[in-house]
């Protein structure tokens, strides 16, 4: 880590403590999964309580429990030793239980003080007591988070870290507050950003306020937390007590602890020459200096969080939006950016991560999708040959085992695998080149998963440059012949699965890698 | 009608709750025919049939627009603009008649071209954009008319003028463009790649650009098309008549809009299809006639079709939820 460490870290809450916020053997199960499975969560009066663990682990879900979101099905919580009612944010909220949300939800139009006391504000004889506000907007701001923000000043004219700023200071400003979640607090902020809102989080620290914290980014929960719980699949399976900056590895391979087992093909490419190419390409402010070479034959990999940058590159290089700077090419020749039309007539195919809006046309039947982006091969003079259309949509449908078989069932009535496969298939009836695959076993399940990973090495191994941007760094490390690793909008790291482990892959797109760095 | 229904085999009982508004428009012929039997004369037949050629041709271009998801206020002007284009030209400039019919088609092409570029190059959404249209192309109409006034032109080239009036074996010349437009549109939009892809823009534009579908291109062809389309229409109400009147076409708007979604809402999976407006255009023309007929009030008789028209679409509708 090279980021220097404050002197924040701190003012450790009395050992042997007894825990303020207590979350006691929660329970939550939905349909067909089991959210929460007993976990739990103690947390003192001035510590911050780090909680983290992979996508689907029970963070968020054991966050909604405590916000009385959701109503678990066995479990307590207690504050300060007093029960405090399940399924009732009111409740919560009464009892001085804040939330501060990844989402910022201001209006860009108020200012810094009407914002802070929107739905409290001060009133006096004459109506709304506009001067007070504002000094004590801007009282709040100082003592309580070390910033000094102009209580005048409109939203829109902040900085996003000033707004996170602001929306905590809306949270707290009744005075009432004692415990105080973060979700995600960082997520859009940049490095000198992150600093300003440590600062305030250790000011609140200070005033003796429980906080838990939210992350998926490990460096910042090994710097400012106390204590860290571990989840994984609804379960504690880890208390990090106390919490130092050399406790990445440690986290990751609490919350990671699988095996990827052979649900991937084995394969063997030949590289060829670059058809692929992205130079220096920058789009502020989510990715940057983006510089990737993909050959035909070979399957390359983009790895990152939420918000790395990663889909807006991948959005950048289909079409769906243009590049601040820098170029795309392929096989050599400029691509022109912004159009998806220009890139399908290059030889690109989109398997987009939001199939159901981006992917497929769901009122059409399957024949139709998959016939779609190539409807001249079966056509005459601009007719569609009615019954090519249909033998050659049934043959693709075959060839990738398509359920139901019949091609003129509409596509919304497809299961989620099967709707990727008739997207696949309709790359595949365009004779693309170059396959662009986005969260491609996303909300599918495992046996199609296997049949999607053996179709995308046959792409590979027909002479197709696949690129496969995922949020699931065992996929990735399964399936992949390189891996690029973007953190803040930099690839920060190119690795092999060969050399690379999942603990190792989760780290460097978690900014947690001792050896890495992060991108300052 | 309920048991009657029930007493029905399953299959034409579902074959009735799908052709329901077809059902209702043989109820309606049959009761203008017992209110008044010249209805069902052959010469009144032919002016149902005739009074449908302009809001076929231009319901068949709004069909078009509708089906890319979006909507066209400016059809009327696009087809002042052909009937504009073709009388001045020939008035004016002596132009023969097959030039005045290709500028006036041009000149409703330019309308949706305007439309075009607002939307596609300007991302103004399709309402507020053909709004624009509709409010600068009935202006200009009425500045270059000095305030509204007919330009009219009695010393038409007779080919021009058989464009309204003329017949070939019989046959009005009016209904013979309709039924080519008729049939060329349904080629378009059912059955070519290009329809295919109007559809799939209509249905999700999303997922159409995300297959690499040329989606602005599309949305600005169809509508120069619908223009170019409303501006036939405009052709046969100048060579009718023999003169452009401003602002005529404002009157087909809403029966074109109306006739689209009947036809829409007869279809299978609630989509605008061309035979579907065809059937629409007609109900509209043969309500309208069939009160005229009855020598009813002028002032009742817009509230009567509207009536007739709201209660056909609901039993049809009914019928239709009864099958699901």
């Amino acid at each position: 880590m090279t980021a220097p460490v404050l002197p924040l870290t701190p003012v450790s809450p009395p050992a042997g403590a007894s825990d303020f916020l207590v979350l006691e053997a929660i329970s939550k199960g939905f349909p067909g999964v089991q959210a929460l499975d007993g976990a739990g969560l103690g947390v003192r009066a001035g510590e911050i309580h780090g909680v983290v663990g992979e996508n689907g682990a029970g963070k968020s879900t054991l966050i909604k429990v405590l916000a009385g979101v959701y109503r678990p099905d066995a479990g307590r919580i207690l504050l300060n030793g007093a029960e405090i009612e399940t399924g009732s944010p009111d409740a919560v909220q009464a009892a001085g239980v804040r939330f501060i949300h990844q989402e910022l939800n201001l209006v860009p139009h108020f200012t810094v003080a009407e914002t802070i006391f929107l739905g409290q504000e001060l009133s006096g004889p004459f109506g709304l007591r506009t001067g007070a506000m504002r000094r004590a907007a801007e009282a709040f701001l100082k003592d309580s988070l070390d910033a000094a923000i102009a209580g005048n000043r409109l939203i829109a004219d902040l900085g996003i870290a000033e707004r996170k700023l602001v929306q905590i200071a809306r949270a707290l400003i009744d005075g009432k507050a004692r415990v105080v979640v973060f979700d995600e607090p960082t997520a859009p902020l940049s490095h000198t950003e992150i600093e300003h809102l440590f600062r305030a989080i250790d000011a609140l620290a200070r005033r003796g306020i429980a906080m838990i914290y939210v992350s998926h980014y490990l460096s910042e929960i090994t710097r400012i937390c106390h204590r860290v719980s571990v989840l994984r699949n609804g379960r504690n399976v880890g208390l990090v007590d106390p919490v130092g900056p050399d406790d990445a590895d440690r986290l990751i391979s609490l919350m990671v602890g699988r095996d990827i087992g052979d649900l991937y093909p084995k394969r063997n490419h030949a590289a060829a020459a670059p058809w692929l190419k992205l130079t220096s390409l920058s789009q502020s402010p989510h990715y940057a200096d983006v510089d990737l070479e993909l050959r035909r034959g070979e399957i390359v990999g983009l790895a990152g969080l939420i918000g790395s940058g990663r889909e807006e590159l991948v959005d950048t290089i289909v079409g769906l939006a243009r590049p601040a700077s820098g170029s795309i090419s392929i096989d050599g020749r400029p691509l022109r950016s912004g159009s998806t039309a220009a890139a399908a007539g290059r030889g690109l195919a989109h398997v987009p991560r939001d199939r159901r809006n981006d992917g497929l046309v769901l009122a059409m039947n399957v024949a139709d999708n998959i016939n779609l982006a190539s409807l001249e091969a079966v056509s005459t003079g601009g007719f569609v040959r009615r019954g090519a259309a249909t033998t050659r949509a049934q043959q693709s449908a075959e060839a990738l085992d398509i359920r139901p078989k019949t091609v003129s069932t509409a596509a919304r009535l497809l299961s989620g695998g099967n709707q990727q496969k008739v997207v696949l298939a309709r790359g595949l009836a365009t004779g693309a080149s170059l396959f662009v695959l986005d969260e491609p076993t996303i909300g599918v399940d495992v046996g199609a998963k296997a049949e999607i990973y053996a179709l995308i090495e046959r792409l590979a191994a027909e002479g197709a440059a696949v690129l496969v941007s995922s949020s699931d760094p065992a996929e990735l490390l399964g399936l992949c012949d390189r891996i690029l690793v973007l953190l803040r909008g930099r690839i920060v790291a190119e690795v092999t699965p060969e050399t690379t482990d999942l603990d190792r892959l989760v780290a460097l797109t978690t900014g947690g890698d001792a050896a890495g760095g992060i991108a300052a | 009608m309920s048991a009657f229904v029930a007493s029905l085999p399953a299959l034409s009982r579902r074959g009735l709750a799908r052709h329901g508004f077809l059902a209702i428009i043989a109820l309606c012929f049959i009761g203008f025919a017992v209110a008044n039997p010249s209805f069902v004369g052959a010469a009144n037949l032919v002016n149902i049939l005739s009074g449908a050629v302009i809001p076929l041709v231009v319901g068949l271009g709004m069909t078009l627009v509708v089906a890319l998801g979006a909507i066209d206020l400016s059809v009327g002007i696009a087809l002042d603009f052909g009937s504009a284009f073709a009388i001045v030209i020939l008035k004016d400039y002596g132009a023969p008649w097959y030039l005045a019919v290709l500028v006036g088609i041009a000149g409703g092409a330019l309308v949706g071209l305007a439309n075009a570029i607002l939307i596609v190059r300007l991302r103004i959404s399709p309402f507020l954009a053909t709004l624009g249209t509709f409010f600068i192309g009935g202006s200009l109409q009425r500045i270059f008319t000095h305030g509204g006034g007919p330009i009219s032109y009695r010393r038409l080239p007779p080919e021009y003028y058989d464009i309204a009036v003329g017949e070939v074996f019989g046959i009005p010349v009016r209904l013979l463009i309709a039924t080519a437009l008729l049939i060329a549109y349904f080629l378009l939009l059912e059955r070519s790649t290009f329809g295919k892809k109007i559809h799939a823009v209509g249905l999700q534009s999303r997922a159409a650009r995300g297959a690499g579908l040329p989606v602005g291109k599309l949305v600005a062809i169809g509508f120069v098309l619908a223009g170019a389309t409303a501006a036939v229409g405009g052709l046969v109400a100048s060579a009718n008549l023999r003169m452009f009147t401003p602002l005529a076409g404002n009157a087909y708007l809403m029966d074109a809009i109306t006739a689209v979604f009947i036809g829409a809402s007869m279809h299978r999976d609630g989509r605008p299809n061309v035979l579907g407006t065809l059937t629409g255009v007609l109900f509209l023309s043969m309500v309208a006639n069939g009160l005229n007929l009855m020598g009813l009030d002028f002032n009742l008789k817009d509230a009567l079709s509207g009536l007739i028209l709201v209660a056909a679409l609901a039993l049809s509708i009914t019928q239709h939820r009864r099958r699901t």
